[in-house]
């Protein structure tokens, strides 16, 4: 995988996405409704490496989240899940359909 | 049958020993012995009530030998000598026999074995209290003055400390100027202090003192005499030889940070740099950050380069410990001139021990990215038309290899040891296989040697940070101070003697002592070999090189020896 340093360059890491804080322990996954579609920490993995291929193919499953937030008030290193998950809407709204932020 | 009266005390150390030793057979074996007048069994002998029983038995039975029969002779020698004491018996009259580590513990499934062997080892311990004569401690002067190799930061601190105990100093720096590493960094962590400024107020403050002399360009020649007065000669830059009388030296010759190969991840590509080449890019406090002229809008830092080898490739199979941290911290710095630039790194284990952990954290809420390698796949950094491509498999995508095209590369290269060969030399001072200076004891003894008197402080004895290394010196500075400021010490009387008459200096002893303390004299109308009891350290050694026999370990002589060996092999009870 090649990392795009063009892609969702602006997703501002350290700021309103926050995934890097992860440490991979899966709880997000397990709790999740929508079930093992969904599996946060390896999609926001893709997203901070700046995995376009990786990101865009799980465009469909970004889109299905019904932002319940079970998995953010589970997280034990306090990662804004849902958050993320819209941060990374919008950053696609506009990469995929050119979409100007509201 | 030596008409001696001697006082034994079997020791249950709360069950580590009478769990599997019957500690009651032992005392009724022993006290039928010759030579035993009193035997004693005790739930603890080192807890004061044991102890003043035992003085009582000394007093009242008028004892002249004690053994104690409890754990190894490092953890109590001293307490029960100084029981002893107390007595008023001579302290060397006084015998540690282990029936713990080397019974109790070592034979957990054989109680009948283990209680024979512990009555074998008390026997061989009355043979040899019996053969004991009463010695004094070796009184020497010492003088209060210390040569302090070294004028980094754990030097400097050093010498300052010293010098406020009123103890004279000679700082001796090989380099034109004081300072060592820490004088070029900038911010350091944990609490951004610069190091520039703070190795500067230290060179002020000893350049401040009366009785601190400072010696640059120079370097220590070599060192005779013995704890309490050395004998130091210096070259100095101006290649004269300048000649000091000390109590004590104290190594702190630091480190030199570890250098890549050419090639080494991509080291020698334009935009590889190792740590201290990019803190001393940061220091200069230029933005937005540039690497010769060009932006730098992403950062790769590859961790472990130089330490953590595997040992078929390098002695470096030590971790540098500062590094994880001094990176951590770094990320932040870079955040704070830039929170856009991204930063990745790729590591193989956090290591950001104690308060540090909150660097880490502090990182990874700035927006760095971790990507942890395995040593058996390192990440591989080439260029490909001027950019710089870094591949490494990432172990949270299963291995998948993720490319990445930073700006910079940073090497995060750990500490080794300085090359210090004649300093190594001149001092007798041991190394470790890591090829720092090896102290006594990593935990118990973490700044002494097996030099009496020759201390090592800082990166001399193993990577450190600041704050360690500044420790480290402290704990060397009370070390020199609590042997100088009393003006003498007492050292134990366990060293070799010579029998004159039968001694005909064929040099064997010499050749086996690692310590120097041998030298001939003129006795009468033949050479014979003196040891200095000053630097012999009783270790035995020169004892069976001997072919005369005409040597000796006060406290193990030959006799004693052998009679320990016989009770041995007597047949218990």
């Amino acid at each position: 995988m090649k990392s795009d340093p063009t892609f969702l360059r602006d997703l501002h890491v350290g700021a309103e996405f926050d995934a890097q804080l992860c440490m991979n322990c899966g709880t997000c996954t397990a709790l999740c409704p929508l079930g093992i579609e969904l599996m946060p920490r390896k999609l926001f993995r893709r997203a901070l490496l700046g995995d376009r291929e990786g990101v865009l193919g799980q465009k469909d499953t970004i889109y299905s989240c019904l932002l319940c937030r079970l998995c953010e008030a589970n997280c034990p290193a306090g990662v804004h899940i849902a958050e993320n998950v819209r941060t990374l809407r919008v950053a696609l709204n506009r990469e995929l359909f050119g979409l100007a932020e509201a | 049958m030596t008409g001696r009266r001697i006082g034994v005390v079997v020791c249950q150390c709360g069950g580590n020993i009478s769990d599997y030793v019957d500690t009651e057979k032992v005392r009724e074996t022993i006290e039928k012995d010759a030579d035993v007048v009193s035997a004693q069994v005790q739930m603890f002998a080192c807890s004061d009530a044991a102890q003043q029983d035992a003085i009582r038995e000394i007093r009242e039975k008028k004892l002249d030998g004690v053994v104690v029969c409890s754990c190894s002779p490092k953890l109590h020698t001293a307490t029960f000598r100084a029981m002893a004491e107390r007595a008023g018996l001579n302290p060397y009259q006084y015998t540690q026999v282990n029936i713990r580590e080397q019974d109790s513990w070592a034979h957990t499934h054989d109680r009948g074995g283990a209680t024979q062997k512990a009555i074998h080892l008390a026997r061989a311990g009355v043979a040899r209290t019996a053969l004991s004569e009463p010695l004094e401690k070796i009184r020497v002067e010492t003088l209060p003055a210390v040569v302090v190799v070294g004028g980094g930061v754990a030097g400097l601190r050093a010498a300052l400390e010293l010098s406020e105990m009123g103890i004279s100093v000679h700082l001796v720096e090989r380099a034109e100027e004081l300072g060592g590493h820490v004088a070029r960094w900038g911010n350091l962590f944990p609490n951004d202090k610069v190091g520039r400024e703070l190795v500067h107020g230290l060179i002020s403050a000893v350049r401040a003192r009366e009785n601190i002399a400072v010696y640059l360009g120079a370097e220590l020649l070599e060192k005779s005499g013995r704890l309490g007065a050395f004998q130091v000669k210096l070259r100095t830059r101006s290649k004269e030889t300048v000649e000091l009388t000390v109590g004590s030296i104290v190594v702190a010759t630091g480190f030199e940070p570890y250098a890549p190969q050419a090639g080494e991840f991509g080291y020698g590509l334009p935009g590889v740099v190792t740590l201290p080449e990019f803190k001393e890019l940061l220091a200069t406090g230029a933005r937005p950050l540039a690497y010769q002229g060009r932006p730098v809008r992403s950062i790769a830092y590859v961790y472990c380069v130089g330490s953590r080898e595997s040992p078929d490739r390098s002695g470096r199979t030590y971790c540098s410990r500062y590094c994880c941290s001094a990176t951590s911290h770094i990320a932040t710095v870079v955040n704070g001139l830039d929170p856009s630039v991204r930063q990745y790194h790729l590591f193989r284990d956090i290591r950001t021990y104690g308060r540090y952990e909150a660097l880490y954290e502090k990182a990874l809420r700035g927006g760095s990215v971790y990507l942890r390698y395995s040593e058996e796949d390192p990440p591989s950094v080439t260029s490909s038309d001027g950019q710089l491509v870094v591949k490494v498999k990432d172990r949270l995508l299963a291995g998948e290899e993720v490319e990445l095209r930073p700006d910079l590369v940073v090497l995060v290269t750990g500490m080794t040891p300085r090359e210090n060969s004649e300093l190594t030399q001149a001092l007798k001072l041991p190394v470790g296989k890591d090829g720092f200076f090896r102290e006594v004891h990593v935990k118990l003894r973490p700044v002494e040697t097996v030099m009496d008197g020759i201390f090592i402080v800082g990166a001399a004895q193993g990577p450190k940070n600041v704050a360690e290394s500044v420790a480290s010196a402290l704990a060397g500075v009370s070390k020199a101070g609590a042997l100088l400021m009393k003006g003498y010490v007492n050292l134990d009387p366990l060293v070799a003697a010579v029998d004159p008459n039968l001694c005909l200096w064929c040099e064997e002893c010499l050749k086996a002592c690692p310590y120097g303390a041998v030298r001939p004299v003129e006795a009468g109308d033949k050479q014979i070999a003196e040891v200095s009891s000053l630097l012999c350290k009783g270790e035995g050694a020169c004892v069976p090189a001997c072919p005369k026999q005409a040597i000796s370990v006060r406290g193990y002589t030959n006799e004693q020896v052998t009679a320990m060996i016989d009770a041995l092999a007597q047949e218990a009870a």
